[in-house]
């Protein structure tokens, strides 16, 4: 089972529509993880990944390893999901 | 009058007593016993009452008279009245009464053998000087201008104050050859003053005695702004022959400064570019006599690259016998726009050459764009829009790092039993330590530089361009780590190397001093950041501390050869020096962590003998830049130099492998830069074994055909 890992963080201005791509994910049935870079998990994750913008998307495949990201851009709910399925994650 | 045994002779007249008694005084002369000399000392140094004074010094008084003693020394004078202000309980009183200074036996060691403890110290006359000064100064400062929390914390090693000997001056420093360019040499204090240079030899010239005058007033580094940039106006029309002759003055100046402080060569960093860097194309390049020629420095790639290049031609042939040059250090920066510029690529294999054959060269990586000057062993800067303003007149883009105080975090690890809350708590409250080591000796250093100009630190309290040399507002406070890879071992049972979870840890260990570190330069104004300490000798003092103080626990995960006391912890966020994995995935690893060490973070990556062919070392380097967060790695090769026949050979070896002398020593980087191994301490001797050289991953030359010149296998991260 993979993961969609959201990094956000405070006064980010694109940083809230990839909470609401995250939020609509879940409601299909996939796992979205939220980090926020100013708490110390958040920004522990953030580093593993590389991340040195925010808003970034990953999606791991439940190994932690990197199978996509979207870094400082917001993909649509339907690119993550083609993403998903493509890698056999996505299972509704 | 009457006699004691020994046949001193007291005369007691009414209150004084007159003892034919003789004190050896600190200012070189006999004087005669008087009494009064105790009670003015107390009342001037330590405020106690007349009556309290003059009590204790009849006391001492006594004391020697009843003693077989017929001479005493002012400093066992000294001893007893202390003695006397204990008895009463006076312990900020004595403190103060305190005299500084050094046993017989310890003078006398320190005078026969060398100082271990920076191997950057030559042993001579000259280096003994600067020790017997570092250890009052290192007193002062541990009595004097730290409070007894933040002393007693390094005394116990929580934390580690670095180059409290020098706690006069500030840590180090980045310098821009552009002051010296258009105000002259003009240093206080100095009979000559000296015009902006008008010929390329004699700005070298100013530059070094600058340096020479700037070591003086840091404890470390000196590092220079793009060196090699700035020289350009005044290398136009040179011939070649000229640039690489200027290049050798250079790098010869620089290596063989041992008249400095303390016989020690000046810590001194390069910084180099192949391109112009975007902050100064458009800058009005300042030519000689500190005028304007009316071009900006984008005109000059040319002569730029022109001294780089034979920078490093001289770097590739070393000293007279072949030996890297120790000092200066190029840094050069890998930039998006190195990639675009002309002629990138042979001269990325050039300095590639150097680093292979010599070990030289510094990567550094500034990726996307953010401009940054390196400065200390480790030490670069961010520049921010205001720097970036300042670059329109580069010689104020002069920094600083105040301080720099280094967690022990194993002991964060013993402290804290396997609990994540408390091992959280704990690392807070020794940031909140650190912190305050940064406050007093800021509050220290303000007090000397409002002497001004007239003051210990004139030099930087100088005012040539309207500012003070030392922008204190813009000075760093450096907050370092120790051992993150033991403390992961002590609290999750496994090394960093070793599984995921435990990286994993490492990472919210660092996370949460780093945001630790905003929070805090938030509520006092000032910048903390983090460092990845050198701790050439820190993780040698941590680790001893700790098998003396958690012996139970230490002694499982302290590194090295505890039986031969070859104790270490793994430097800063480093992962195990032993553990064996390719050198790309190391600096993958390696570099996660640092986009949080704001202050300067780097990879080493150990060669052995092996001297991979330019080719490969360039496609490292590549794959660094493109592939990884990693902010700056170098290659170190190892070599033996003969003491016989000055003659140096690849890898360590015990004999001489031209003249079969076994009178050798090895060379290789010890933290940030190359030394002797004979001058190392025990704690790196000890990393010095565990070190993997990449064997598996390094064509050693002639030994297999096969991998000629390739570093195999090159996973791309
Ligand atoms: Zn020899």
């Amino acid at each position: 089972m993979g993961a969609v890992k959201i990094f956000t963080k405070e006064q980010c201005p694109k940083c809230p529509a990839a909470k609401d791509v995250g939020d609509r994910l879940k409601m299909t049935g996939v796992k979205v993880i939220d980090y926020d870079l100013g708490t110390i998990e958040g920004l522990a994750e953030a580093a593993f990944y590389g991340v040195m913008a925010t808003p970034t998307i990953i999606v791991e495949d439940g190994e932690d390893n990197e199978l996509a990201a979207w870094r400082g851009i917001v993909p649509t709910p339907q690119e993550i999901e083609e993403m998903l399925r493509a890698n056999g994650l996505f299972t509704s | 009058m009457e006699k004691t045994e020994e046949g001193k002779v007291l005369r007691r007249d009414n209150e004084t007593t007159d003892m034919a008694l003789f004190v050896r005084t600190s200012d070189e002369q006999f004087s005669g016993w008087d009494r009064q000399r105790i009670v003015d000392a107390l009342i001037k140094e330590t405020e106690v009452d007349v009556v309290t004074a003059q009590e204790i010094s009849r006391e001492v008084e006594e004391l020697i008279a009843s003693s077989t003693i017929s001479m005493v020394t002012s400093p066992l004078i000294r001893e007893l009245v202390d003695a006397k202000l204990i008895e009463r309980g006076l312990e900020q009183e004595r403190k103060r009464h305190t005299r500084l200074g050094m046993p017989l036996y310890d003078v006398d060691q320190l005078i026969l053998h060398p100082n271990k403890e920076n191997a950057n110290v030559p042993h001579g006359p000259e280096a003994t000087n600067l020790t017997l000064a570092e250890r009052i100064k290192k007193e002062y400062a541990l009595l004097s201008v730290f409070s007894e929390e933040v002393a007693d914390a390094h005394m116990r090693g929580d934390i580690h104050l670095h180059d409290l000997g020098f706690i006069d001056r500030p840590y180090c420093s980045g310098q821009s050859l552009e002051y010296i360019k258009r105000f002259g040499l003009s240093l206080p204090n100095s009979i000559a003053m000296a015009k902006p240079a008008k010929h390329a030899e004699v700005l070298l010239a100013h530059m070094v005695k600058f340096a020479a005058a700037l070591q003086s007033h840091f404890a470390g580094a000196i590092g220079w702004d793009a060196v090699n940039l700035f020289f350009a106006p005044h290398l136009v029309g040179m011939r070649d022959e000229e640039i690489k002759q200027l290049a050798q003055m250079m790098i010869f100046e620089f290596s063989q400064q041992a008249v400095a402080r303390g016989g020690q060569a000046i810590f001194t960093d390069l910084n180099l570019y192949w391109e112009i860097p975007r902050h100064f194309e458009d800058v009005p390049a300042i030519g000689p006599m500190g005028e304007y020629t009316g071009k900006t420095y984008s005109q000059y790639e040319h002569e730029a690259q022109r001294f780089a290049w034979f920078l490093f031609e001289v770097f590739k042939e070393g000293d007279g016998s072949g030996r890297p040059f120790f000092f200066p250090k190029p840094l050069v920066h890998i930039t998006e726009k190195f990639f675009r510029t002309r002629g990138h690529l042979e001269f990325l294999h050039h300095i590639c050459d150097v680093a292979s054959e010599k070990g030289n060269t510094y990567f550094v990586f500034d990726r996307g764009e953010t401009a940054k000057v390196s400065e200390c062993c480790r030490l670069s800067f961010k520049l921010d829009a205001s720097d970036l303003e300042d670059a329109k007149q580069p010689w104020k883009m002069r920094y600083c790092a105040l301080q720099n105080v280094t967690l022990n975090l194993p002991r964060i690890g013993y402290l804290s039993g396997g609990d994540d809350r408390s091992l959280f708590e704990r690392v807070e409250e020794f940031m909140d330590m650190a912190v305050r080591a940064h406050l007093e000796k800021k509050t220290f250093i303000e007090k000397l530089l409002s002497y001004g100009e007239n003051g210990p630190l004139a030099l930087l309290a100088m005012e040539r361009d309207g500012s003070s040399y030392l922008r204190m507002h813009r000075a760093s406070y450096l907050i370092g780590m120790v051992g993150l890879n033991e403390l992961v071992q002590i609290h999750t049972g496994k090394q960093m190397r070793e599984s995921k979870g435990a990286f994993k840890f490492g990472l919210k260990v660092i996370a949460h001093m780093k945001l630790l570190a905003d929070q805090l330069s938030e509520r006092h104004g000032m910048h903390f950041v983090l460092e990845q300490t050198p701790a050439e000798s820190t993780a040698y003092r941590f680790a001893k501390l700790d098998l003396q103080y958690h012996w139970q626990k230490a002694h499982h995960v302290v590194k090295g050869d505890i039986s031969q006391g070859e104790v270490y912890y793994t430097n800063s966020t480093y992962l195990n020096n032993g553990a064996v994995m390719n050198p790309i995935e190391r600096v993958r690893q390696e570099g996660l962590f640092h986009p949080l060490v704001e202050a300067g973070a780097l990879t080493h990556i150990w060669l052995g003998e092996a001297k991979p062919s330019k080719e490969s070392l360039a496609n490292f380097v590549m794959k660094t830049f493109n592939h990884t967060q990693n902010d700056q790695i170098a290659f170190s090769p190892e070599f033996t130099t003969c003491n016989r026949c000055h003659r140096t050979s690849r890898g360590l070896a015990e004999i001489c492998s031209y003249c079969g002398s076994r009178d050798v020593d090895g060379i290789t980087r010890i933290t940030g830069y190359f030394t002797r191994i004979s001058s190392w301490n025990k704690g790196k001797i000890g990393e010095l074994h565990d070190r993997y050289r990449n064997q598996g991953f390094l064509r050693v030359e002639g030994r297999d055909e096969r991998y000629e010149g390739e570093m195999v296998p090159l996973i791309s991260a």
